[in-house]
């Protein structure tokens, strides 16, 4: 059988995409040079939502405007040649056994899913992360599987332990290159990991249907190549079903609802072309844009994506108590609203933090910060010397640091809890807090007081006290705090006072 | 005096001869060489050879574990970490004394990734043969029954129980809760669990820990110190270049003999002297023959 060019091309990029999923990870470098964001780069709806939330303009995001501009010229070559997820959903849909087409599906929703979001945006709101193809593809494998993988092949390594011992060195080599190349560094599980299976496998059963499904009826992504698509200058040749084969409404994976190729949804893999008995079929540039009837998404979606928007950007705003305390975000990030506007939660952060820190927000930031990453103190602290979670961002939510500015960046700031710290609550020497801190002349510091303990023995007392100009709220300090129960130390968000 | 006689008298000779303490036979002075130079590779060997060279301690086919600093996320120049070329110096010594295997290994307080790399002293041995320089895994601990007067017992590192020598290669520098951190509080990097706990009674519980594991050679990296902000350190103004390295077999009293670079005596450093008062060696630098080497 031969392999079609575009087939290849999905290949090629699938490859890369999950190649940069495994190097967006510490290499021993303190820079990434090549990371996983670039495909959220190349991201239509990624780069248009951050346009109309921010309202600003990123040279980081040039590569998803030239998508927008190819796509009016090609079409919906982005689908059918280089989303990740268009292919793993090819290369599954075969061993899908296909009932009839969800009729709820049909028509309008895909526009209707795509306004909100769009005028949601343009109300302050990016939801687009939610629902973009690669940001569930990415939360599946970041949060899900690879944990998983992870989880499985250590616990293997550890059991041959058990069984072999010390000889288990032996294959070492072997693991090592595992571990070097290709497996988590370690084995972290995430909260909302049930719900970025959820989200994929959804996608996939949806296959049970159609082919395609998801990308022909429901992705934000799709939809928006597609309304730029329709005005492409390739046109299919014949643009109905031949009278006498009607096969290409079989070999089409998402544009032959009706007896008309459908423009929005083609997704340029040619198969009609290839396949064709007769040879017929040609994609011929042209600027006429035919005469054949094409839904039209018209006014009423327009209208009622913008109440739609409206209502959901304010729905999903939550303001939680967390938010003001202890909603720690990752270093460089100053304000709230401003974070999620950009935000993906493409979940790349948290995959590259070096000390896991960082996870996904279930709902301490609201509905609306679904999935945005929270630093987590206690599971983790920000490295010191560490500045990679601003390097992978696709969209500079997280700012984009030199090293020696990310190590002033403020995160929060610590505050002991007298009532559990041990010098305090106990009278016992501790500083563990003091001796980790980075920062070189010692955000935490101590006075020595002459105490009776309270067995009645004289002691010299190291009392630990926090210099607020300094902390920068790392969170070293409450992750090593021994203390089993509540730290003694914690850190909490600096707000800005509101006038 | 017939045969039977002699056996019971030389019987009971051997068995006086055990009972009798063996410090009041021949009571060996603890020697202490101090090496002085830029070269730091140069340096670390003729302190080793002071004291009778690696051949000494390393047998053909031993397995021995040099255990550095590695435990921070700092650069060697920091003075944070063992320096690597003092590392490389004496791994490179134990090979050529025979050694089978060298494992290298420390149980960092940052990422351990971020540690290995930065401390330079993987790339420093990358180029060794039969060199080990890993991770510390959680399986390779075990509980160890330490009876000591504070841990009863303790998970610490199988690679440092079974090796057949141990050198422990600390690098001298500031510490606010134990004043110092040398040769004894290295030690806490074999062990595992939840290291926190112990510094409620650091010098109860380092002492338990280096009177079970026994450092068979002390070389304390002194090319630099750093004499504030310890010990994680971070500003050059902390660090001081001393260019000395000082090694020992008896542990207490190469770590009191480093104490004397911070301006400090050796009674001022809690750790040294309770190591000192459990007999884990000689803290009086009187009774301590010190050699240039």
């Amino acid at each position: 059988m031969k392999i079609s060019l575009s087939r290849i091309f999905q290949f090629f990029f699938l490859a890369l995409f999950l190649f940069l999923f495994v190097t967006t990870d510490y290499r021993g470098k303190d820079e990434i040079s090549v990371a996983l964001n670039s495909f959220f780069r190349a991201d239509a709806l990624v780069v248009t939502s951050y346009l109309l939330s921010a309202k600003t303009f990123t040279l980081l995001l040039l590569p998803g405007l030239l998508v927008l501009f190819f796509s009016l010229i090609l079409g919906r070559f982005f689908c059918g040649w280089i989303c990740p997820l268009g292919t793993v959903i090819d290369l599954v849909t075969k061993r899908i056994k296909k009932g009839r087409p969800l009729a709820f599906l049909k028509g309008r929703i895909k526009y209707y899913l795509l306004f909100t979001i769009l005028f949601a945006a343009l109300f302050n709101m990016n939801l687009s992360g939610l629902l973009d193809p690669m940001a569930i593809l990415v939360r599946f494998l970041t949060f899900s599987l690879y944990p998983l993988i992870g989880f499985l092949a250590r616990e293997g390594w550890v059991g041959l332990y058990r069984i072999l011992g010390d000889s288990r060195d032996y294959l070492d080599p072997g693991y090592s290159f595992l571990k070097t190349y290709l497996l988590p560094f370690r084995a972290t599980f995430y909260p909302l990991a049930f719900l970025s299976l959820v989200f994929f496998a959804a996608v996939l059963v949806l296959e049970r249907y159609e082919r395609r499904n998801w990308c022909r009826n429901l992705c934000p992504l799709g939809t928006l190549l597609g309304l730029l698509g329709r005005f492409s200058l390739f046109r299919r040749l014949p643009a109905r079903l031949c009278a006498d084969c009607g096969d290409c409404r079989t070999l089409c994976p998402t544009s032959f609802d009706e007896e008309v190729l459908q423009k929005p949804d083609c997704i340029l893999c040619l198969d009609c072309q290839r396949k064709c008995t007769f040879q017929r079929v040609r994609f011929r540039p042209s600027l006429k844009t035919g005469k054949e009837p094409l839904f039209s998404p018209g006014r009423r979606v327009f209208v009622t994506g913008v109440v739609s928007g409206l209502f959901a950007s304010r729905i999903f705003t939550v303001v939680s108590s967390e938010r003001a305390t202890r909603l720690l975000r990752p270093p460089g990030v100053e304000d709230e609203e401003e974070f999620l506007q950009r935000c993906v939660r493409c979940g790349e952060c948290m995959k590259v933090c070096l000390k896991n820190a960082l996870y996904p927000a279930s709902l301490q930031a609201g509905l609306y910060g679904l999935y945005s990453p929270v630093l987590h103190p206690r599971l983790g602290y920000c490295e010191y010397n560490c500045s990679l979670c601003g390097q992978v961002c696709p969209t500079g939510a997280i700012p984009r640091l030199p090293l020696e500015v990310k190590k002033k960046a403020v995160i929060g700031l610590a505050i002991f809890d007298k009532n559990q710290c041990l010098p305090y609550a106990k009278k016992m020497n501790c500083m563990v807090c003091e001796e980790h801190c980075p920062i070189p002349d010692k955000a935490i510091r101590f006075e020595s007081v002459e105490e009776v303990d309270y067995s009645g023995k004289r002691i010299t007392l190291k009392r630990p006290y926090v210099v607020d100009k300094l902390c920068i709220g790392c969170g070293i300090c409450e992750y090593v705090c021994p203390l089993e129960e509540k730290a003694g130390i914690e850190v909490f968000k600096k707000t800005k006072k509101r006038r | 005096m017939n045969r039977r006689d002699f056996l019971k008298l030389s019987g009971l000779f051997i068995s006086m001869h055990q009972l009798l303490p063996k410090s009041l036979w021949a009571k060996e002075t603890p020697v202490v060489a101090v090496a002085e130079g830029q070269d730091y590779g140069a340096i670390t060997r003729s302190a080793v050879n002071a004291l009778g060279g690696m051949g000494r301690f390393v047998k053909a086919g031993d397995t021995v574990a040099v255990k550095p600093n590695m435990g921070w996320d700092r650069r060697p120049e920091q003075a944070a970490t063992t320096h690597p070329a003092v590392v490389r110096a004496i791994v490179e010594e134990c090979l050529r004394a025979g050694a089978k295997r060298v494992k290298v290994f420390d149980n960092p307080c940052n990422d351990m990734r971020r540690s290995y790399e930065n401390s330079g002293i993987p790339a420093a041995l990358k180029d060794l043969k039969n060199v080990d320089v890993r991770y510390m895994e959680e399986e390779r601990y075990k509980k160890v029954n330490l009876k000591g007067t504070f841990l009863k017992e303790w998970e610490l590192y199988s690679d440092a129980l079974t090796a057949d020598v141990f050198i422990n290669v600390p690098i001298a520098k500031h510490h606010s809760l134990t004043t110092l951190t040398l040769g004894l509080k290295n030690m806490m990097g074999i062990m595992g669990g939840d290291r926190g706990f112990i510094h409620r009674q650091i010098e109860d519980a380092l002492a338990d820990v280096n009177s079970v594991v026994k450092s068979h050679l002390v070389v304390i990296d002194a090319t630099r110190i750093l004499t504030a902000h310890g010990p994680t350190g971070g500003s050059l103004r902390d660090v001081k270049i001393v260019n000395k390295v000082i090694a020992s077999t008896d542990i207490v009293a190469a770590d009191a003999c480093a104490t004397g670079l911070f301006g400090l005596k050796p009674q001022e450093v809690p750790i040294t002297v309770t190591a000192y008062k459990r007999g884990l060696g000689e803290m009086n630098l009187d009774k301590v023959k010190i050699i240039k080497a």
